[in-house]
């Protein structure tokens, strides 16, 4: 069954009798248990629809609908029941601590001066011990790093218990670790039968992680699709505008400038990858057939260079680079 | 884990607000102990256990001035703690009070135009007794509630608090403006009439008049009690707020209309007690380090009480002869306070994410 779906939806800011419209028809369905990853360029209109869909800006053509109820007919108290947002701006007040915080997440729930049941405390303590937040649950804000506090962000969401949670770039502060214990997390949440957007710039959470993509463009129509499909079709490409900067899909890298000396490389897997990478910073064109220049790796600590039958050897790529005069 | 930080944060918030009640019963009894005419304490205790005191007299003040007069205060100094508080959630500013909207200022204009005008119009100096305690009481509340109108106007059509705030910067202004070219063209007499009503006064208070004053400020006080879940929304930011289903217009205009309730009530009874409402509720997050609404409002209303009680007590200390005006008092005690907490606890800024 669909959770969300938007019809024919345009979105942008209004400006008295004026509207500034970032992106137009857009038709998404976003299916139970489904992770749907929203990218495109900054200023495409990312928050903006995550604005509108969270009925914080209102639509400028077509319609938001929660299950078969259309968004303008939702109560705010209803869709707080419904849908849950981590948006990228902080809280204004860091005097709290996370349970206090997490607490204010059950308010759809609890009573009128804010009494938290048994029933609040056992969400609150689950939504802590799955972002693996305890050791820090009773700190202030203050005293925590920008990713645990995005994390704190991220479990009060889940305490909202919604079925529908929208995350606007919940990676942007994590490092490696965390962003993957969050993915995972959202994976989990995901095979529980609650759906999940995500706007981001990660290519890694986007692939690895979604269903599906929704691609914005400037001037053109939103693009939807399952990422491997977009990525062997370009669109994923020609959306983020990679193309110019030789973006390469497959090992995830630029090629900055391509303006030295060809080289051929040879050897053992790992090591050559890594001395690839080493080159091709440094401007060597990597070539496949014979060149003047040769490094053939034999292992970490054996790197041979051959450049007009002279033999030359370096025990570490820094060596290998100074060698080949690059530094 | 959690049942125990939720039993330890109880039993701690437990432990403080008891220890603000010792605190509040022994300013009580401190208050009404002080005075021009020495009343030992045994029969200050006599008489509040319902028995005789060794003098009639003495009955008859603590009935007819003490008490009255300790009830305004504790009335004043949880009314202008909480609606201190409730402005500068709203508004996010340390610096917004109870007055900021410029309730104090309509007050003002609206005393302004009784004493000035009235002496074209018979002479205000000429009524006395409470014919000119309730015509004071009735214009600064007309003064206030239009201010509050306008401002309650405003809210329901604007968007963002900070424009609010403004506009409320600049009702503020512009009444101040008219009341001083009300003095400009007023005699010594009157002018000295407005600059006492500008110093606040707690003692003012008949139990006529606190039969209207306790039950409004009462309800007021309740009303924030339930205003706390929003507050602590909001602390969020407004995004998040609504996200959790919160209707930010009606809550900033109830947010408001109690705030204005509670600090035009006490304006238009006491004069504009400047000061409290601001330091008030920085001097309760900082020496409880909370900024959880569910558990300062109550904290601050009785915490509000406490302490201006003992400023009143201060302010009529044997040996200073006569009574000083409250509003030297609070500030000149107050902001030593603040400041010397503010170097100590380092911890104000993290309320307003600086």
């Amino acid at each position: 069954m669909s959770l969300l779906n938007t019809k024919s939806l345009s979105i942008g800011y209004r400006k008295g009798s004026e509207s500034r419209i970032l992106q137009k028809d857009i038709n998404l369905l976003l299916n139970e248990g489904e992770i749907v990853s929203l990218m495109g360029q900054n200023g495409v209109g990312k928050t903006t629809f995550i604005k509108t869909l969270a009925g914080l800006l209102e639509p400028i053509n077509g319609s938001v609908h929660y299950g078969d109820k259309d968004l303008k007919e939702i109560t705010p108290s209803e869709l707080a029941r419904k849908m849950s947002l981590v948006l990228t701006e902080k809280p204004f007040n860091f005097n709290i601590t996370p349970i206090e915080l997490i607490s204010i997440s059950r308010h759809p729930y609890s009573n009128w001066i804010g009494v938290l049941s048994q029933q609040d405390k056992r969400i609150i303590e689950w939504a802590l011990e799955e972002t693996h937040l305890n050791y820090i649950a009773n700190r202030k804000l203050y005293e925590l790093s920008d990713g645990q506090l995005q994390k704190v962000m991220i479990a009060r969401a889940l305490a909202q218990e919604t079925d529908l949670i929208i995350l606007d770039e919940p990676a942007a502060h994590l490092d490696l670790n965390n962003k993957i214990e969050v993915m995972l997390l959202l994976k989990k949440i995901a095979r529980q039968g609650k759906s999940i957007l995500i706007s981001t710039h990660d290519l890694q959470v986007s692939t690895q992680l979604s269903d599906r993509l929704l691609l914005f463009n400037f001037n053109e129509e939103a693009k939807e699709g399952v990422p491997e499909d977009l990525i062997l079709n370009g669109t994923i490409q020609k959306s983020l505008y990679l193309d110019q900067y030789g973006y390469d899909m497959i090992s995830g890298t630029i090629n900055i400038d391509q303006s030295g000396k060809t080289v051929k490389i040879s050897g053992t897997s790992e090591v050559k990858f890594w001395v690839t990478m080493a080159l091709k910073r440094k401007g060597f064109v990597i070539s496949e057939k014979k060149a003047l220049l040769e490094v053939i790796c034999k292992g970490m600590n054996d790197l041979e260079v051959v450049e007009g039958g002279e033999k030359n050897t370096a025990e570490s790529i820094a060596e290998l680079l100074f060698k080949l005069n690059t530094h | 884990m959690i049942h125990q930080y939720f039993e330890e944060s109880r039993s701690k918030w437990v432990k403080i607000l008891v220890g603000i009640s010792i605190a509040f019963i022994l300013c009580f009894i401190l208050n009404i102990s002080l005075g021009s005419v020495l009343i030992p304490i045994q029969d200050i205790f006599s008489f509040l256990t319902g028995g005789e005191t060794s003098k009639e007299s003495w009955s008859l003040i603590l009935s007819n001035f003490r008490i009255p007069k300790a009830l305004t205060a504790i009335f004043v100094g949880s009314a202008l703690g909480i609606s201190g508080l409730q402005m500068q959630t709203l508004f996010r500013n340390p610096l917004a009070g109870p007055y900021i909207l410029g309730i104090s200022s309509g007050a003002g204009l609206g005393v302004a135009l009784v004493i000035f005008l009235g002496f074209y119009f018979g002479g205000f100096l000429s009524i006395t007794g409470i014919g000119r305690s309730w015509l004071l009481v009735v214009s600064a509340g007309l003064g206030s509630f239009l201010v509050l109108l306008v401002i309650a106007v405003v809210a329901a059509r604007i968007k963002d608090s900070v424009s609010l705030l403004i506009i409320g910067l600049m009702f503020g202004t512009a009444s101040g403006a008219l009341v001083s070219i009300l003095q400009f063209f007023s005699q010594a007499e009157n002018i000295q009439a407005y600059v006492l009503w500008s110093f606040g006064n707690l003692g003012s208070l008949s139990w006529k008049e606190l039969g209207v004053f306790i039950p409004v400020l009462t309800i007021g006080l309740i009303a924030s009690v339930m205003l706390s879940k929003h507050l602590n929304a909001l602390l969020l930011g407004e995004n998040y707020a609504r996200s959790l289903g919160l209707n930010i217009r009606k809550t900033r205009l109830l947010i408001i209309v109690n705030t204005s309730i509670l600090a035009g009530t006490v304006t238009a009874f006491c004069g504009p007690i400047a000061f409290f409402g601001v330091a008030m509720p920085h001097l309760t997050r900082m020496l409880f380090n909370t900024s959880n609404h569910l558990l300062l409002t109550p904290v601050l209303i009785l915490f509000g009480a406490t302490l201006m009680l003992l400023f009143d007590s201060i302010s009529q200390l044997p040996g200073f002869g006569a009574t000083l005006p409250i509003n030297a008092v609070t500030s000149l005690i107050g902001a030593p306070f603040v400041i010397y907490l503010l170097i100590r606890k380092k911890n104000l800024g993290y309320s307003f994410n600086a």
